[in-house]
């Protein structure tokens, strides 16, 4: 009997669950995701960062240099693709961050790409900082 | 700076009390306060014992005992005191006399100038104090309102100011040129050298030559249009400015350049050069090309990047160069201090010009001519090229960057020595003392995109054993005409301190974890360690006054590039002057 009541209960909680998914609007993938599952686009989201965003600023180590490490949980201006791709767009006022928006060949697509990068790289484990 | 405070809190209770509603429930606000003081003058002139600096007193061949008026001592750029009074012997008795904060972060990386009993020196971030040499009294004091978002690759320095006549005269951060009253600190005048948010800032000291100021501008990590300017030191009218990039085809050097690419060219002017005033030549060097580290699109030589360029000082024309370092893809800026030399080579009395340069390379050239005498290997670690007899680099190809680069490249891309700091020479010991770093890193090719005011850079150099006891610093003693290592001191982290020789055969500099160092001249010998904890980056002075001895010697570091070549420097920042006496 007791069985039979916890199944019904799971059963409710997994059709309520199942509904409230159903109802709520889908959340429109990042292009950054997108590139994520391109090894091309992730290599080339490498190469920008290599040669733009590099040497005397970001490490492509989990290492705080002059600029902060793009490799470890912490997000100082906001941690979501979007937030990471507005920091890198509009840069950082009153840093030495500067806004790199039409900065690149393929524009915001290059941009994007350098967002996956650092996803693909990040050392960021669940209950790491 | 902005002064700002939260008010929230005190905002809150205040429109509570005054039965607000809901006002409790906003953001709280940002309140800005009046901008503070900036600016102090003298309340009583100072140094006005002393007449003006006059034309020849910068050409005296040696560094009057109770001054130190140039960022190289002399026009030679020798560093060398002809204090006799500080030898192996007497400088561990050297007391501090005083200190002095800052106020600043980054590196303090100023040489300071003496004159009249008043010391001028800069500090990171571009304050200018004028302080009593005897008992560190400020006399006045300027912070330069520089922008918030400057466009520097590698920290906030200034290394020094030049005197001439009864004024001083700053390069700024955002590329102005500021001219003051050295005896009350008035603004004489300020020129724009150059747009800072295209890229270009000053950290260097001008070089006073006749009536002209001469200063370059810093921005190789920008893709800027590198030059160097001579100022009416009276007027701040500019007297002339020499591009080291072309700016279209025919013109000299653009045929160096893949395309139009010396558009992009950097190549800046970011160090103080030297004078001769006996064939009355102004020597000056320049940066690397941009982008740093990825050569595909500017093929060629890249003229006039990574050179020594010999002018005209009236006008600022070529009269011949040398490039150390064509189509360099490593960022070895052929900025290192420069040093005139006349003594006997191959027999023979020369002219020299020599220069431990950031390649790793110790260069003899005949300064009447350009001609290229010699090349000596003066790091331990060197394998990014050798130099075959006409002073050409033959490049090892596998230390050429790449997008999978594996390969361990020496030196690392801040060198060897490197523009930052300087050396000294004795002449009497025919020794020229050179800092350096000992490190190696993986050169990795990428991406870049010119876009004015952005990072122009190409690539990533690395270090990859920094940890294992492979990224460290020397100071080396090297024959002036031979180029041999005579000794070295070697130091756990790399050396990036200015150095100061004295007659009396010490060499004083500084390490990156605080301490101050003198060294016996002759052996090399550790005579002296005071711990400063701050990092060394500065240019070491001495000067007598009152028959009392004393050494200069600016500590603060800026640890972000400290670590770029070696592992992470636990020292913490912040600026502090320390003044040393001899015991009276």
């Amino acid at each position: 009997m007791r069985r039979v009541t916890l199944l019904a209960l799971a059963l409710a909680l997994a059709c309520s669950t199942t509904e409230e998914r159903a109802s709520a609007p889908a959340e429109p993938e990042s292009p950054a995701a997108a590139f994520a599952r391109d090894p091309a686009a992730v290599a080339r989201g490498r190469s920008i960062f290599i040669g733009t965003c590099g040497a005397y600023c970001h490490s492509t180590k989990n290492v705080e240099r002059d600029a902060p490490s793009l490799f470890d949980c912490e997000w100082k201006h906001g941690g979501s693709d979007a937030q990471i791709f507005a920091s890198i767009s509009n840069g950082v006022p009153n840093t030495r961050m500067p806004a790199f928006t039409g900065a690149l060949p393929q524009g915001d697509d290059d941009l994007w790409r350098v967002v996956a990068y650092l996803r693909s790289a990040s050392e960021c484990k669940a209950g790491k900082r | 700076m902005k002064h700002r405070l939260v008010w929230g809190l005190a905002f809150a209770l205040v429109a509570g009390s005054a039965g607000l509603a809901g006002s409790a429930n906003e953001e709280p606000a940002e309140i800005q306060l009046p901008p503070g003081p900036t600016h102090w003058k003298a309340e009583k002139p100072a140094g006005t014992a002393a007449g003006p600096v006059t034309a020849d007193m910068l050409r005296a061949a040696a560094t009057p005992a109770d001054t130190w008026l140039q960022y190289g001592g002399n026009y030679r750029n020798f560093r060398h005191s002809p204090l006799k009074t500080l030898t192996p012997q007497s400088v561990a008795k050297l007391q501090v006399a005083w200190a002095f904060p800052t106020g600043t972060v980054g590196q303090f990386e100023a040489s300071p100038v003496v004159y009249g009993g008043v010391m001028y020196v800069t500090s990171s971030y571009n304050r200018l104090f004028a302080i009593d040499a005897k008992t560190g009294e400020l006399l006045w004091r300027y912070d330069h309102q520089n922008k918030e978002n400057l466009r520097l690759c590698c920290g906030p320095p200034n290394r020094g100011v030049a005197i001439a006549g009864d004024s001083v005269l700053m390069g700024t951060l955002d590329a102005h040129l500021i001219s003051f009253d050295r005896k009350t600190g008035e603004i004489l005048w300020t020129v724009e050298v150059a747009k800072w948010n295209v890229g270009y800032s000053i950290t260097s000291a001008p070089l006073i030559v006749g009536d002209l100021a001469i200063i370059g501008v810093a921005g190789g990590e920008y893709g800027v249009r590198g030059f160097f300017d001579a100022y009416d030191v009276k007027t701040g009218k500019l007297a002339w400015r020499h591009y080291t990039v072309p700016a279209k085809a025919g013109e000299p050097g653009a045929e160096s350049w893949a395309g139009d690419s010396y558009l992009r060219g950097g190549s800046p002017a970011w160090t103080t050069g030297a004078y001769d005033p006996e064939t009355d030549t102004l020597f000056w060097t320049t940066g690397n090309p941009s982008p740093d580290w990825d050569g595909d699109g500017r093929k060629g030589d890249n003229l006039f990047s990574n050179s020594l360029l010999a002018l005209e000082p009236k006008t600022g024309n070529l009269k011949w160069h040398f490039q150390f370092t064509p189509h360099d893809v490593w960022d070895y800026d052929g900025n290192t201090q420069i040093f005139l030399v006349d003594a006997k080579y191959d027999g023979q009395p020369r002219k020299l010009i020599v220069q431990a340069n950031r390649n790793g390379f110790y260069y003899i050239l005949d300064r009447t001519d350009g001609k290229f005498l010699r090349a000596t290997q003066y790091l331990e670690q060197v394998n990014w090229a050798t130099i075959d007899a006409s002073g050409r680099p033959v490049v090892n190809p596998e230390s050429v960057p790449k997008e999978d680069a594996k390969f361990r490249t020496c030196p690392s891309n801040l060198g060897g020595m490197n523009g930052a700091f300087t050396g000294a020479l004795n002449p009497d010991l025919g020794l020229v003392f050179i800092p350096s770093s000992e490190a190696c890193q993986v050169f990795t090719k990428g991406i870049s995109a010119f876009k004015e005011g952005l990072p122009y850079l190409g690539g990533l150099p690395e270090t990859v054993d920094a940890t294992a006891g492979k990224a460290y610093g020397n100071m080396a003693a090297i024959d002036v005409v031979t180029g041999q290592v005579k000794w070295r001191y070697r130091d756990r982290r790399p050396m990036m301190g200015g150095t100061l020789s004295t007659a009396g055969g010490v060499v004083i500099s500084g390490n990156l974890e605080g301490e101050v160092l003198a060294f016996d001249a002759k052996t090399g010998k550790v005579v002296w360690r005071f711990r400063a904890n701050g990092g060394v980056r500065s240019q070491p002075i001495a000067y007598q006054l009152d028959g009392r001895t004393y050494v200069a010697v600016p500590t603060g570091s800026f640890t972000a590039l400290d670590s770029f070549a070696a592992g992470v420097n636990r020292v913490p920042e912040g600026g502090t002057m320390f003044v040393f006496a001899l015991p009276k």
